[in-house]
């Protein structure tokens, strides 16, 4: 039996969430990269910190990558978007705007909010 | 963890992976051209194959990603072009697995909407790319 309308959003909106949590952890782990290990390798001359951390952002960013492609390829999202949602993925504390978009997303799927709000920033 | 062990483990979820993806590129390719709407059992297959995908061949590749990753820091073979060159077609597949994820969710969702057809040669194309990575990763030629 073909799934309800119902059903349909809630399996899309369950995609965002996973996607939500995988940018999260992409851009934790950039941070703690970028912000931790490296003025450890640096300043506190620790290069430990750079080969455990940056093998597990590699494992975030592919990870993020991986689900961004799964993501738009099972929903229509326009090329501006994509683009944003690759380009934050390079910023430290982007994932956090990514995050606040891709929870537009989600609840304009709910129909509560308009999705063309989705890059407000004001919260 | 033993190289030997890993290597294993590698394999073994290199091959799930393959096994899953194949799986799914038969599936898409038979609704390539399609245009009528899915039956109701085409739609309970729809769920099975994204069960299994979800469930099986997503897993698979995370471990075969972290298991490669942790072979290729131990082996120090970063700076090998065979490495580079099937990464690039490591890479490719794991693009090509999370597309057609994507589609099967699609399909789920809207079930008269047909599948974009360069899917169609989805299922040579890993053939292609698990024969490459084969040859790279055993004989590693440069």
């Amino acid at each position: 039996m073909p799934p309800t309308e119902t059903t349909a959003r809630t399996d899309e909106r369950n995609q965002l969430r996973r996607m939500r949590l995988v940018s999260l952890l992409e851009g934790a782990t950039l941070v703690a990269l970028l912000f931790v290990a490296v003025p450890l390798k640096h300043i506190a001359g620790h290069p430990a910190a750079t080969s455990i951390i940056g093998p597990i952002h590699g494992m975030a960013f592919l990870l993020y990558v991986w689900m961004l492609i799964q993501t738009v390829s099972g929903a229509d999202w326009s090329r501006a978007e994509i683009a944003r949602a690759v380009i934050v993925a390079f910023i430290p504390f982007g994932a956090f705007a990514n995050e606040r978009f891709l929870k537009r997303k989600e609840l304009a799927l709910a129909g509560s909010v308009s999705p063309e709000r989705k890059w407000d920033t004001s919260g | 963890m033993g190289y030997l062990w890993l290597k294993a483990f590698h394999v073994g979820s290199f091959s799930v992976l393959i096994g899953g993806m194949s799986v799914s590129s038969v599936f898409i390719a038979m609704h390539v051209t399609s245009s009528r709407p899915l039956a109701a059992g085409e739609s309970r297959m729809i769920e099975i194959v994204r069960a299994w995908d979800w469930k099986v061949t997503t897993p698979a590749m995370l471990l075969a990603w972290a298991l490669g990753m942790t072979m290729a820091v131990q082996g120090g073979w970063f700076s090998s072009r065979w490495l580079m060159v099937k990464l690039v077609l490591v890479f490719g597949l794991s693009a090509l697995h999370g597309v057609q994820s994507g589609v099967l969710r699609r399909m789920a969702r809207s079930a008269n909407r047909s599948p974009p057809a360069f899917l169609r040669y989805s299922a040579s194309a890993i053939l292609m790319a698990i024969v490459a990575i084969a040859v790279l990763a055993v004989v590693k030629p440069f």
